[in-house]
């Protein structure tokens, strides 16, 4: 009973009600089954099923902004005071990483101040892009400054981008296009030269980081030309090596060989995407079929989180 | 050096009547305008290579207009025929189609693998916004299904991500993207299942596929998908081939490997873009036995091209 979820999912009333408001227009349709479903009881149940202490809490894509900046402020407030009285009524049992109304940028810089400050929460959660900009562009610069300031920890969650959005109506664009937007993001951090200059970010990248380690030769290749080169003066692996990446729904052995022959066990996070995917119980059973020693395991679960956010240390 | 025994089924060449027309567009990259006959046999004499597959890279020669897109197309395919006159034995031909015009497409097909003899066609991952599942193809993938045509299909960065990542080069992300795409479209619409005779071979590793299996598996189990899938995801997944361009790493090489064995698995380099040798060196450090390494070099392609035996 000692697992950390770095990577599950609440769903407040009102975000509910945002998505159900939003409609088709949504993109994709967030309101699923699993989203329409969730309870704070259904959340805990899985948790101690499955040996889960703490779960980081964060909103799931499409996130909280459907096009109106007030109503994305007032929607991060209410989803972050609900995350915070989640903390309050069970100690011990959930951290949040705090919902940001962007791509408002004052309104987020209030509500990294407020979350952090009012509501103690554990770190923010961002989404790969906001409206086609990827983290690394500069109209997000002041947001990253002041989390750079806090030394805060980061959980990207992948969207699909305004470009991918419906373009294979045939399925579900979590199959391609989510994996895909968190490798963008991660070359954006990289190659508009973020990543370096706020280095005391701790970002962490869901699903094993999208589809970059498959794509680690083309990612040393641009590294080589010279205007990227400039922007990762120590390499890219330099900084590709202090994020951390979560498992959620690449618990298996093919994504994970590939994570793990890049990085080292220590930057990687147990993680269930829940209410999605295989569940808590099926992602601790898959991710003991990935080849990790028992070591491996346990910082993967637990000693990793704990030296990001020793809060959380027992 | 080695002897020369790989075939390398990922090979670009630049018809110069290609090279004028691409000129126009946007100039092409150096290693493009400096490409040279000569230039490509020496990088096979380096790198141990008996015959380059060659094909036409992205973005291909579709420019708008019908006409201007067979006539390049033929020109493209005549170039190479007289390449493998001039240098026998050393290179084949994917053959360039100027899909998406239907009958000119059929038409080149038939001059390209009647006429010229080609080994195969050469196709992109997607055209416009439509991937290769989109039922456009199905009177092309009809008559390659009944040809048992080799298809090789090669990435592009598809409109919808073109110049999105201002600090990124697409190659990066969006080639191996729009190859996932391709390769999940085929599968998820049913084609890949209606089309068993068509022999596909996918670039760079199957793009970002293997990485993402996970999703793919997941959706195969929803019965709608299930049903378009008679044989089982796993089925198409391993009758396809994927080649070792710019994707001959550890890394990428032992994911794919977990998910397809290595006899599907074919040696490919992406000339002029990078080297022969490259490829040979970065197949070699990816922990594959003698026996296997041989079978990616030479003995895969040789099931789809038995021609090259000799």
């Amino acid at each position: 009973m000692n697992r950390i979820d770095i990577h599950h999912h609440f769903v407040p009333q009102a975000y509910k009600e945002a998505l159900v408001a939003a409609g088709p227009s949504c993109p994709p349709p967030g309101y699923q089954p699993p989203i329409r479903d969730w309870t704070e009881a259904r959340t805990l149940e899985a948790m101690e099923q499955s040996g889960i202490r703490t779960a980081m809490l964060s909103i799931t894509t499409p996130g909280i902004h459907f096009g109106n900046d007030a109503a994305a402020g007032k929607l991060a407030r209410q989803c972050n005071e609900d995350g915070a009285r989640m903390m309050a009524d069970h100690p011990g049992r959930f951290g949040l990483f705090a919902a940001l109304p962007l791509p408002d940028v004052k309104a987020s810089l209030n509500e990294i101040a407020f979350a952090y400050d009012q509501l103690k929460v554990d770190g923010i959660g961002l989404y790969t892009n906001y409206q086609a900009k990827w983290l690394g562009d500069e109209s997000l610069r002041p947001i990253l400054e002041e989390l750079n300031r806090r030394e805060a920890v980061v959980f990207v969650h992948p969207t699909s981008a305004p470009c991918c959005s419906g373009l294979q109506p045939e399925y579900n664009e979590a199959v391609v296009e989510y994996g895909t937007d968190t490798t963008r993001t991660i070359g954006s951090l990289l190659f508009s030269g973020a990543a370096v200059k706020f280095p005391k970010i701790r970002w962490i990248f869901c699903h094993a980081g999208g589809t970059m380690p498959y794509l680690i030769e083309r990612f040393l290749l641009e590294a080589r030309r010279p205007h990227s080169a400039k922007q990762v003066p120590q390499g890219v692996m330099h900084e590709l090596s202090r994020f951390y990446y979560d498992i959620a729904q690449t618990a298996n052995p093919a994504p994970i060989g590939c994570l793990k022959a890049l990085f080292p066990a220590t930057q990687i996070l147990f993680g269930t995407d829940y209410p999605y995917g295989i569940g808590c119980q099926g992602h601790v059973d898959a991710l003991a079929r990935c080849g990790f020693t028992e070591a491996e395991l346990a910082k993967i679960e637990h000693d990793n989180a704990i030296g990001l956010l020793p809060r959380l240390a027992r | 050096m080695a002897a020369p025994h790989r075939i390398d089924v990922h090979h670009h060449f630049v018809p110069p009547n290609y090279k004028k027309e691409m000129n126009k567009k946007r100039p092409m990259q150096p290693c493009m305008q400096d490409w040279t006959v000569q230039g490509s046999v020496e990088d096979m004499d380096k790198a141990g290579t008996q015959v380059s597959l060659v094909s036409v890279t992205t973005p291909g020669l579709h420019f708008g207009s019908n006409e201007e897109s067979r006539m390049l197309a033929r020109d493209s395919n005549d170039y190479a025929m007289e390449m493998m006159r001039n240098y026998p034995g050393r290179f084949g031909l994917f053959a360039s189609l100027p899909w998406p015009d239907v009958d000119g497409s059929l038409k080149e097909v038939e001059y390209a693998l009647d006429t010229l003899k080609a080994d195969g066609i050469g196709m992109y991952t997607s055209y416009g916004n439509t991937w290769l599942g989109h039922p456009d193809f199905a009177p092309l993938f009809e008559e390659l299904n009944r040809r048992k045509a080799i298809v090789y299909t090669h990435p592009v960065c598809a409109p919808c991500c073109q110049d999105i990542l201002p600090d990124i080069n697409e190659a990066v992300l969006e080639y191996g993207t729009d190859t996932t795409r391709a390769i999940t479209n085929l599968i998820f619409t049913g084609s890949s299942y209606r089309y068993p005779d068509i022999r596909w071979i996918f670039s760079h590793a199957g793009g970002t596929m293997p990485f993402l299996i996970e999703r793919l598996t997941r959706l195969a189990r929803i019965p709608a998908y299930g049903k378009l899938l008679p044989n089982g995801l796993m089925h198409e997944l391993t009758r396809f081939y994927y080649d070792t361009a710019q994707a001959s790493n550890a890394t990428a090489l032992g994911c794919l490997r977990s998910i397809v064995p290595a006899s599907q698995v074919v040696f490919g380099t992406d000339y002029p873009y990078r080297t022969g040798l490259d490829h040979v060196k970065g197949v070699a450090g990816c922990g594959f036995t003698p026996a296997e390494v041989q079978a990616i070099d030479r003995d895969n392609a040789l099931r789809l091209l038995p021609q090259y035996a000799s």
